[in-house]
């Protein structure tokens, strides 16, 4: 299987704080890994150390076998192949939704109007968002942000999707629309490393489940084991909590 | 030429002056945008040194009064270097600027922060450089950022303008109150006009400005 990508012994230290420790991780053509874990356990800077978006202190990070964390490599073309979609949605606030899908296309892509057009419309219709194309973020709801925030890094036709929690700063009846559009994606054999704690989601598109805390991973495997008996007991303690909650809504 | 003049006829010799007053304030105030963006951007993501040097120009030109620059260009720089120093008009402009992007670097990097890192991080993770960033993303919301800071300062151009008065050969407003005073006699009229017609092209414009940028930004959700 190709990998496309991977991290060996990665570290992200802020001064005292050690937010990755250690981390080493592959993903392959086609997968879909879930990564969950507490607040504050350092999933989102490990994403955005694998994404460049923060150089990590210690480690190796490979894009297609290509080393990303040495001096001298186009990171920014790099980037351009890693779909990113981030827990605080962040659209741009100036454009459109297909303002925002198109910028990427356009300026880094450097494809003409007509073609980057076409082919925002088309990210907006595969999260079903074409009818929106128009309008502001201001003027969406969370859910609707988000799907273009997805659209917005589709549209990249990346290698891989990095989605960093997509679904938690959203009411929780509008997880569900976004969810829906995670597993279409899932169905089209899209490469994703997603940080979620939607866990029926989990269950039926991961092929492996990667329980993170304090910076590292504690514990990997099937979403069945997870479920039914996980090993370590900080997992099983979390995945304790996670479907008491899960049911209470 | 002591004849006597009505107020009108005051008015309508110093609106004579108004293109003059206004081309010298939207010159500079373009001067400052264009040379106070890339101050603003370089202190805010350049390195040490491009900071430290942001931060120099800054405090000499904000320090040292418009009037001391003015003639220290005009007469001192000039002298050496007569083209372009010893034409006024250019030298009032020049001189504007530079001293307006200073302000207007320190209005723009307040507006940078209160965009936030989160627009940066986005354009940067779709492979945009961190120019081509700054360009596309970050400058457009700058503007929207920037007011009303941007209004208090062309208001402050159209009123340093006046400066210009001690520089020879420009026909600005207070030049011709001035010079109406002299011919006729008449000490006060032309000062109060003058005066009202300074505050007519600074308040509507900088309002203007201001409710441009509030109305932006609530449209955006800013
Ligand atoms: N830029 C930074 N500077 C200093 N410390 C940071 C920085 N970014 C993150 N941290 C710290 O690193 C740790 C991990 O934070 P991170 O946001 O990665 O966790 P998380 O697992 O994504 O949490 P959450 O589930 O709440 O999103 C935290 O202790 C955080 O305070
Ligand atoms: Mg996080």
């Amino acid at each position: 299987m190709n990998i496309v990508i991977e991290c060996q012994n990665l570290w992200k230290i802020y001064g005292k704080i050690v937010a990755v420790k250690n981390v080493s991780l592959k993903v392959s053509e086609g997968e879909i890994k879930l990564l969950f874990g507490p607040s504050g356990s350092g999933k989102s800077t490990f994403l955005r150390c694998l994404a460049m978006l923060t150089t990590p202190t210690k480690g190796e990070v490979f894009l297609r076998g290509e080393q990303l964390t040495k001096e001298n490599a186009e990171l920014d073309k790099a980037r351009a192949r890693i779909g990113f979609v981030f827990q605080h949605i962040w659209l741009f606030r100036h454009l459109t939704a297909v303002g925002n899908v198109e910028l990427g296309l356009k300026r880094v892509l450097k494809l003409p109007r007509q073609k980057a057009k076409e082919r925002a419309m088309k990210a907006l219709r595969e999260v079903r968002m074409e009818d929106w194309a128009n309008h502001h973020p201001a003027q969406l709801s969370g859910g609707q942000q988000q799907r273009v925030g997805i659209a917005r890094a589709l549209a990249m036709e990346p290698d891989i999707m990095l989605l960093d929690e997509p679904t938690s700063a959203l009411d929780p009846e509008l997880t569900g629309e976004v969810i829906d559009t995670l597993r279409d994606l899932a169905k089209k054999g899209m490469t994703m490393l997603i940080v979620s704690h939607e866990m029926p989601f989990a269950r039926e598109v991961a092929e492996e489940m990667i329980f993170f805390d304090e910076g590292t991973v504690i514990e990997k495997g099937e979403p069945e084991r997870f479920f039914t008996n996980p090993r370590s007991e900080r997992a099983q303690k979390f995945m304790a909590r996670l479907i008491k909650r899960t049911r209470r809504e | 030429m002591s004849q006597k003049l009505d107020v009108v006829q005051i008015l309508l010799l110093i609106l004579g002056g108004v293109p003059t007053t206004l081309s010298i304030s939207l010159f500079s105030f373009l001067m400052g945008v264009a040379i106070g963006i890339p101050l603003s951007f370089a202190k805010t993501y350049g390195g040490k040194f491009p900071q430290i040097l942001v931060d120099g120009y800054e405090k000499i030109f904000r320090g040292i009064p418009e009037l001391v620059l003015l003639l220290m260009f005009y007469f001192g720089i000039g002298y050496y270097i007569p083209t372009p120093f010893k034409n006024a008009f250019f030298t009032g402009i020049f001189v504007l600027g530079l001293r307006s992007a200073a302000n207007q670097s320190q209005v723009y990097r307040g507006a940078i922060r209160g965009i936030g890192e989160d627009q940066m991080i986005v354009a940067r993770s779709l492979g945009l450089s961190k120019l081509l960033s700054i360009v596309y993303v970050m400058i457009p919301q700058v503007f929207m950022f920037s007011t009303p800071g941007l209004g208090s300062e062309y208001a402050l151009l159209i009123k340093d303008s006046a400066y210009l008065f001690f520089l020879p050969g420009i026909t600005e407003m207070l030049e011709i109150a001035n010079g109406i005073r002299k011919a006729t006699g008449v000490t006060t009229t032309p000062y109060l006009i003058a005066a009202f017609l300074y505050i007519l092209l600074t308040f509507p414009i900088a309002t203007w400005l201001d409710k441009w940028g509030s109305r932006k930004k609530k449209q955006l959700g800013m």
